[in-house]
């Protein structure tokens, strides 16, 4: 195959682009950078260091008594094995209600659109009403979950149910259908586009409303206690324990669980945050 | 052996996108599809690709029965008007996705994307991703990515509708050279006549939903099958219920020639080399006549000028069928 003749003299050279000097800010973004991150201290480096503060306090003896308390520990193990599974849940789940709300074509679709915020929209603790009358003793449901773990997930389930599908609709909605026509002409089956060509593109969303999910996960309380029944070692999860530490006046123990959860979150961040990489870089 | 749809129909509601269409398209050859917008170019290239199903009819490549066959197994290659390229990939991985779909070994696939690369001249940006690259660049990497599974048949929809008219033309003389060279059966959407007229071997003017014509470019030139087509293939002025280009009208100063039209010159236009002339004819329309500079000043055409106009013998010229 000779190339010679098939020349495109278009071939423009790529533009160079200017580099972004780094020290140098214009007045309205120097002003606008001042002014965000004044606005994010007082919100919430300062509170936030001000509980890490209390509780470093203690030394790290308040974290090993927080830890080795079995209650507390407990409490932790559920609160984070629980919002794991939601926001499991929530990837697929989210990803899913959000393709049909974008692609399908069905009688309801613009009501379901609107519902979908509801959960997170209403005042918790009504959340909590709402669940209780219906999992609760005498269940009209015939499903009486309280005091179950089960209730935990229920409740962190209902609760995080929008922020994927918020995330993701958008980028749906965004995308050109297109890029999957062309995988399609190329020989990929459905599945292969999806995994190769569609994933990749809502990775950055779908983790991103995980992380929200998760977030708003650990730390979720009105919605649950109500139903949770807030069984020590059984349905007990952390915000409930940190609430009744303050209650007991040990503020420190209760920071340090604060803490620990901050932590939990900081980490889920970061590894939600690797893992949309990679899913956005294979392909 | 060709790419033969027959019979074809696809509505879209109460809309009729493509209203009982057969053409045959010949292998091997660059053909256009050539009509005004919403004609149904793209529908069906859809149609052909399986990108899309038909209401009625069939699609046969190359001997094989596709009407029912997915996009997927057809073997058709695609080039969408605005790229559609695989963002997160980089060059070379956009090439090289076809072949990775088919599982065929790393070596061998290294191999036929470089060779691609080096087609489209995009070998030195093989590890770019898209976005680093100029739209001319991303369509000719579409361009590499749909040759790489060496498609039967390979479909561009305006492939260079998207780009500038300098680009455009470069791009459209190269399509033509990397055809010579590749052979693979290919057929281009356009909406733009002298695209067609300067690319393609065969061209298929689709209207409405409907095939008008199909043929060479100089068949559908030189003999036009209506007026749609020949108004659609440059400009063309009504002259004695006649449909004729304006430059193979003859202009006389005095009403020698038999059957002459009569008329008086309301307007003269010069446009570089050409001088434009609408004439308003004894019975009230108006003709556009163009000719050189040298010639409107040796036959002394000037406005008010009473003249007596003509087709030009063997000019092509068509019965006025519809209003413009
Ligand atoms: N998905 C669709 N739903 C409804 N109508 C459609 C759809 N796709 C195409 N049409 C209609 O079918 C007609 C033919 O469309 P098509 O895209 O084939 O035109 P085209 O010849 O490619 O035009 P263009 O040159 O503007 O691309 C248009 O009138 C268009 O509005
Ligand atoms: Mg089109």
């Amino acid at each position: 195959m000779s190339t010679a003749t098939a020349r495109v003299a278009g071939g423009r050279p790529a533009r160079v682009r200017r580099p972004a000097s780094r020290h140098s800010l214009t007045k309205g973004s120097a002003l606008g950078l001042g002014v965000g991150m004044i606005w994010f201290s007082l919100l919430v480096l300062i509170p936030l260091t001000a509980v890490v503060w209390t509780a470093g306090e203690g030394g790290l003896g308040t974290f090993k008594d927080a830890l080795t308390n079995k209650q507390t520990f407990n409490a932790l193990k559920l609160t984070v094995l629980s919002s794991l599974a939601v926001t499991g849940v929530n990837i697929v789940m989210g990803t899913v209600i959000a393709w049909v709300l974008v692609r399908d074509r069905f009688p309801g679709k613009k009501l379901l659109d609107l519902v979908i915020d509801i959960p997170f929209a209403m005042p918790t603790i009504v959340a909590g009403l709402v669940l209780l009358s219906l999992y609760g003793a005498e269940s009209p449901l015939g499903l009486e979950w309280n005091n179950t773990r089960k209730a935990v997930l229920l409740a962190l389930a209902f609760v995080t149910v929008p922020f994927v599908v918020r995330t993701v609709q958008p980028v749906l909605e965004e995308m050109d259908t297109d890029v999957e026509d062309a995988a399609a002409s190329l020989g990929a089956s459905r599945a292969t586009t999806f995994r190769r060509v569609i994933l990749p593109t809502l990775a950055p969303a779908i983790f991103a409303g995980a992380t929200l999910s998760f977030a708003r996960a650990i730390s979720e309380y009105g919605s649950l206690v109500l139903l949770s029944g807030n069984l020590p070692n059984r349905t007990e999860v952390a915000s409930v324990r940190v609430y009744s530490a303050i209650e007991g006046g040990n503020q420190q123990s209760a920071a340090a669980v604060a803490t620990i959860l901050l932590l939990v979150a900081l980490v889920a961040i970061v590894v939600f945050d690797l893992i949309q990489r990679r899913l956005a870089r294979r392909g | 052996m060709s790419i033969d749809v027959s019979g074809l129909t696809k509505t879209f509601g109460d809309f009729v996108a493509l209203d009982d269409v057969t053409v045959s398209l010949p292998t091997g050859q660059l053909t256009a599809l050539l009509g005004p917008s919403g004609g149904g170019k793209s529908t069906l290239l859809r149609i052909i690709a399986g990108l899309d199903t038909a209401d009625a009819g069939t699609v046969t490549i190359e001997g094989r029965e596709a009407t029912n066959l997915p996009a997927r197994k057809r073997n058709v290659g695609f080039v969408f008007q605005h790229y559609a390229v695989f963002k997160h990939m980089s060059v070379a991985k956009n090439v090289a996705f076809g072949l990775e779909i088919r599982k065929r070994p790393r070596a061998e696939i290294d191999k036929r994307v470089a060779e691609l690369l080096e087609l489209v001249h995009l070998s030195q940006f093989r590890d770019r991703m898209p976005s680093q690259l100029s739209g001319g660049q991303r369509q000719r990497m579409a361009l590499a990515r749909a040759l790489a599974v060496e498609p039967t048949v390979l479909l561009l929809d305006e492939p260079f509708g998207a780009l500038d008219a300098k680009v455009r033309k470069e791009l459209r003389d190269w399509l033509r050279r990397l055809h010579d060279e590749v052979h693979t059966t290919t057929i281009f959407v356009t909406h733009d006549q002298e695209e067609a007229l300067e690319v393609a071997d065969e061209i298929v003017v689709i209207n409405d939903g409907r095939v008008e014509q199909v043929g060479s470019p100089d068949t559908l030139y030189d003999k036009p099958a209506n007026d749609f087509v020949m108004r659609f293939l440059g400009e063309t002025t009504d002259l004695a219920g006649q449909t004729v280009r304006p430059h193979d009208i003859d202009v006389s100063m005095s009403p020698g020639v038999a059957g002459s039209t009569p008329g008086t010159v309301t307007r003269i236009l010069r446009v570089g080399f050409e001088v434009r002339v609408t004439v308003t004819t004894d019975d009230g329309a108006e003709a556009l006549v163009t000719m050189t500079r040298t010639l409107a000043r040796s036959t002394g055409v000037e406005e008010g000028a009473k003249v007596w106009l003509t087709a030009a013998k063997g000019a092509t010229a068509v019965p006025v069928m519809r209003a413009v």
